[in-house]
């Protein structure tokens, strides 16, 4: 199909020689901001001046142990608001000796080593010792990932257990093939491999199996990352509107074989994609690339509110992706067929402030118009299923169904089992989900140590 | 992969988990500054000169200069540094202390005197505070008083004579210093060897000129209206050091171990050195630019290196790039190659094609309209100029060509002007070596 070409591969950025260039540009800090931008402590200062001083070996070392998805982080961070945010070459300002007023581009050096260490087939980690406790990892996303690999550095015997058929998750599944793809995918998830750890992929644990399954089976503790994978619609519950999605669905589909199935649908079709996140830019975006006729971006508040990353927005601006700002859903308008042919939108004006801090969109008396769309994309929050709860019994949620946890130790009300990611935080970044995930780990090593300590006393 | 490598050296008998040591200079002024430097990875130092304070020390004001080029700064530093300005009691109690809390960091105490007792002094007095080895500065650019500095390590016999004074009485290992500011480094080195030296450590700050004040014509660092020809140290002077070590290094008769010291900031740097013969380096300008933390790198890069080439020692490396190193007519030069060019990487920059004009074999010929070189692979004179210039790596690599190709001659601008010339050939028999 000839969408394809437009998904894949995934955009290729600095090779070797452009990231020492940048590396030179640095300005190597004392107690530098960068490193303290990032929340799973990558350490941009440090690996920067190991490239710097040719230690390259060194340099992918330090990005790897603090960060095992250093690669994906490279690639997926919003480096402008963490550790280039900070970056001092950007306070160097015009009339300054060094006129260094960009900030050191700290994503794509990173992304460049962990490629080239799979260019070089360097190993960064040497085997561990072998432990007898076992683990259980409960989904393959980034806190799943992060958590398993901190544990298998040390010889722990880990299991990751996926529901889907490859490991990844929301890097897998949920993010569009041309800003991530499989290929770098498999790579990165070969280094924990590397580390021993095992995967169950098709094997979810839920109401059926449950945690008590993995405790029976002689799993010593649980981590919980399971993501958000449930959907908030606009679609009564119960009813069912042909051509609306969910951005989960849509985005799953153009990752799992369904493809070629989804361009069909999306292909000279007028689109409208609800919601302002950056899941909604990566569904804008692809819906550009499949091929649709008019792609709109329906989204109740005004452009600076939207929680997308600002190149993002732009991105599809110049993707030729119309936004309907200031327009709130409140309906969808369907044929004969149970199918839907438009969106029913009201205009809004920018109110008080919410909860949020952001003012809220009051809808304008009588202005309810319809945007023809004969597919719909909702992109407006991802939320655990509602049945959730019922996999890990014993372990306090919230309202939500967001997983409650001590905030340093990831650990949950119920003994043994922890949890981390989207599904206690909500959705948020790859790289706070792997710091969740590493944080976890830690804790399980000091449950495991505290366990066997009791048994032999 | 950190493996088993192991990269502890034996110097002089003496024992150093690595081979990267502080030199004698401002970074290694004091004990506090010492001890972060040892925290931080530093095997050992070479404790900045004692004085007998016979003679008061002050430095000049403003005391350093450097070169910057283009983005990079510091390729150089220029510095009219004196030896320690500090009492040689207190500079003894730094000696003690370092001994005391870091016994398995040896301490090398840079000595100068003046006179046989007075360099007789200070070595005892290092030995007696913790030293484990001396290092004899027969170098400093800039202590140019007759008999001190610089000027000792050009009059040889001296050289000699103080060497031998202080080997007779101490009983730890003695090094010498060597000024790079001489033709032959083999020469003052044997005067050192003859006088008793156990080891050789090289080079010095090279005097030079970092640049000249163009509103004030002063040289500097301007010290209040006046320059100097002082010390310049840093990258810039790596080339010399690793010709001076490798020269000591090649001289059979000379024999002794070598400290490297010149522009050393990466391990690459020190490897080079280790290579041509050094058995440990000794780093202060790269410190001076970014710190004692540059050893971590060294550390690693130097263990990852040898971990990959499976080297389980660093002695394993030394001197061995000695075996390839040539006097120039041993060249095989019935083998020619030429460039060649990827194009696919070019991005139409032309500056391969300026320099090959004005400096190489005007082997290139330049497409305007598709704004890229065209080489006549005859005419190349394989200097590799453009490959200097060249922003892409490796686009522009060398190739040798089968032994019957044969490069171009320049050509002739105006061949009719040999009717007006005079000429005649050279037909004298001579030797094929120049004659002195």
């Amino acid at each position: 199909m000839k969408h394809r070409k437009s998904f894949f591969p995934m955009r290729k950025e600095f090779d070797f020689g452009q990231a020492v260039v940048e590396a030179n540009r640095c300005l190597l800090c004392h107690d530098a901001p960068c490193s303290q931008g990032c929340p799973a402590d990558t350490r941009p200062a440090e690996f920067i001046r190991k490239l710097r001083f040719k230690n390259i070996t060194g340099a992918i070392r330090t990005i790897k142990e603090n960060n095992i998805l250093g690669g994906a982080c490279g690639v997926l961070c919003p480096t402008h608001r963490l550790c280039e945010k900070a970056c001092s070459a950007r306070m160097v300002s015009e009339g300054r000796p060094e006129g260094a007023d960009r900030p050191i581009q700290i994503g794509k050096i990173q992304r460049c080593l962990i490629e080239y260490t799979w260019q070089t087939g360097f190993k960064v980690f040497p085997k561990p010792a072998p432990r007898p406790e076992k683990v259980a990892v409960v989904g393959s996303g980034p806190a799943g990932l992060g958590c398993a690999a901190e544990l298998a550095k040390d010889g722990y015997r880990v299991t990751v257990f996926e529901s889907r058929p490859e490991p990844g998750g929301v890097l897998r599944y949920g993010v569009v093939a041309y800003r991530f793809d499989d290929k770098f995918l498999k790579k990165e998830l070969q280094d924990i491999k590397g580390l021993g750890v095992r995967f169950r992929c098709n094997t979810p644990i839920d109401a059926q199996t449950g945690v008590d399954w993995l405790f029976e089976q002689g799993f010593g503790a649980v981590f919980l990352g399971p993501g958000l994978w449930g959907a908030t619609s606009l679609v009564p519950s119960g009813k069912k509107i042909g051509g609306v999605f969910s951005s989960v669905d849509y985005l799953s589909a153009l990752r799992d074989g369904r493809f070629d199935q989804m361009a069909k649908k999306v292909e000279g079709k007028d689109v409208a994609v609800i919601g302002g996140g950056s899941v909604a830019m990566d569904c804008v975006g692809s819906a550009v690339r499949l091929g649709a006729r008019d792609v709109y971006l329906v989204y109740r508040r005004s452009f600076t509110q939207m929680l997308a990353e600002p190149d993002e927005r732009v991105d599809a601006q110049e993707a030729g992706v119309h936004f309907l700002l200031l327009n709130q859903p409140v309906g969808y308008v369907s044929d004969g067929r149970k199918h839907v042919k438009g969106v029913r939108l009201v205009r809004t004006r920018l109110g008080k402030e919410d909860a949020s801090g952001r003012r809220s969109p009051v809808p304008v008396k009588g202005s309810e118009w319809t945007l023809p769309a004969r597919v719909v994309i909702e992109a407006i929050g991802n939320v655990a299923p509602a049945d959730s709860p019922r996999w890990y019994p014993g372990v306090q949620v919230d309202g939500h169904r967001r997983v409650r946890i001590h905030p340093e130790t990831g650990a949950t009300s119920r003994k043994g089992v922890f949890a981390g990611g989207d599904i206690v935080r909500g959705p948020g970044l790859v790289v706070q989900a792997v710091q969740d995930g590493k944080a976890a780990a830690r804790a399980i090593k000091e449950y495991l140590r505290e366990v066997k300590q009791e048994g032999r006393s | 992969m950190k493996g088993p490598v192991d990269l502890s050296v034996t110097f002089c008998g003496i024992a150093f988990k690595n081979p990267f040591l502080l030199s004698s200079s401002p970074v290694s002024n004091s004990a506090e500054m010492v001890e972060r430097a040892f925290q931080a990875g530093w095997s050992g130092v070479v404790f900045k000169t004692l004085n007998s304070d016979r003679l008061p020390i002050t430095h000049p004001s403003p005391r350093m200069h450097c070169i910057h080029y283009g983005n990079s700064k510091e390729i150089a530093v220029q510095n009219v540094e004196q030896i320690s300005d500090r009492p040689l009691k207190d500079n003894l109690l730094e000696c003690l202390y370092l001994k005391k809390h870091y016994p398995d960091h040896p301490i090398v105490a840079s000595i100068m005197g003046f006179f046989e007792d007075e360099w007789v002094y200070l070595a005892k007095a290092a030995e007696d505070n913790g030293a484990d080895m001396l290092e004899l500065n027969f170098s400093c650019p800039h202590m140019c008083i007759e008999g001190a500095g610089h000027k000792v390590g050009q009059a040889f016999h001296l050289l000699e004579r103080f060497t031998e004074a202080v080997k007779n009485h101490v009983s730890i290992p003695v090094m010498a210093k060597m000024t790079p500011n001489i033709t032959d480094i083999t020469e003052p080195a044997l005067y050192a060897k003859k006088g008793g030296a156990d080891a050789i450590s090289a080079i010095n700050t090279v005097r030079g000129i970092s640049s000249v004040g163009l509103d004030d014509w002063v040289p500097r660092p301007n010290v209040f209206g006046k320059g100097a020809i002082s010390g310049t140290s840093g990258p810039a002077v790596k080339p010399i050091g690793l010709n001076f070590i490798a020269s000591m290094a090649k001289c059979e008769t000379l024999g002794l171990p070598l400290s490297g010291i010149g522009g050393i900031e990466t391990w690459t740097d020190a490897l080079e050195y280790i290579l041509l013969g050094a058995g440990t380096v000794q780093v202060t300008t790269g410190i001076m630019h970014y710190g004692y933390r540059i050893v971590e790198d060294m550390i690693e890069g130097l263990s990852d290196y040898m971990a990959s080439r499976g080297v389980p020692s660093v002695s394993d490396l030394v001197g061995k790039a000695l075996p390839n190193l040539y006097e120039t007519e041993a060249f095989a030069l019935d083998r020619q190659g030429i460039v060649q060019y990827d194009m696919n990487k070019c991005v139409g920059c032309g500056q391969c094609y300026i320099v090959c004009r004005d400096a190489g074999g005007q082997a290139l010929e330049w497409d305007r309209r598709k704004r890229r070189p065209r080489l006549v692979e005859e005419k190349c004179l394989s200097c590799m100029l453009c490959s200097f210039v060249c922003p892409i790596p490796d686009l522009i690599s060398f190739k040798e060509m089968p032994r019957e190709w044969k490069r171009r001659e320049t050509a002739v601008k105006d061949p009719s002007l040999t009717a007006e010339m005079k000429y005649e050939p050279f037909k004298k028999e001579g030797p094929d070596e120049c004659i002195t």
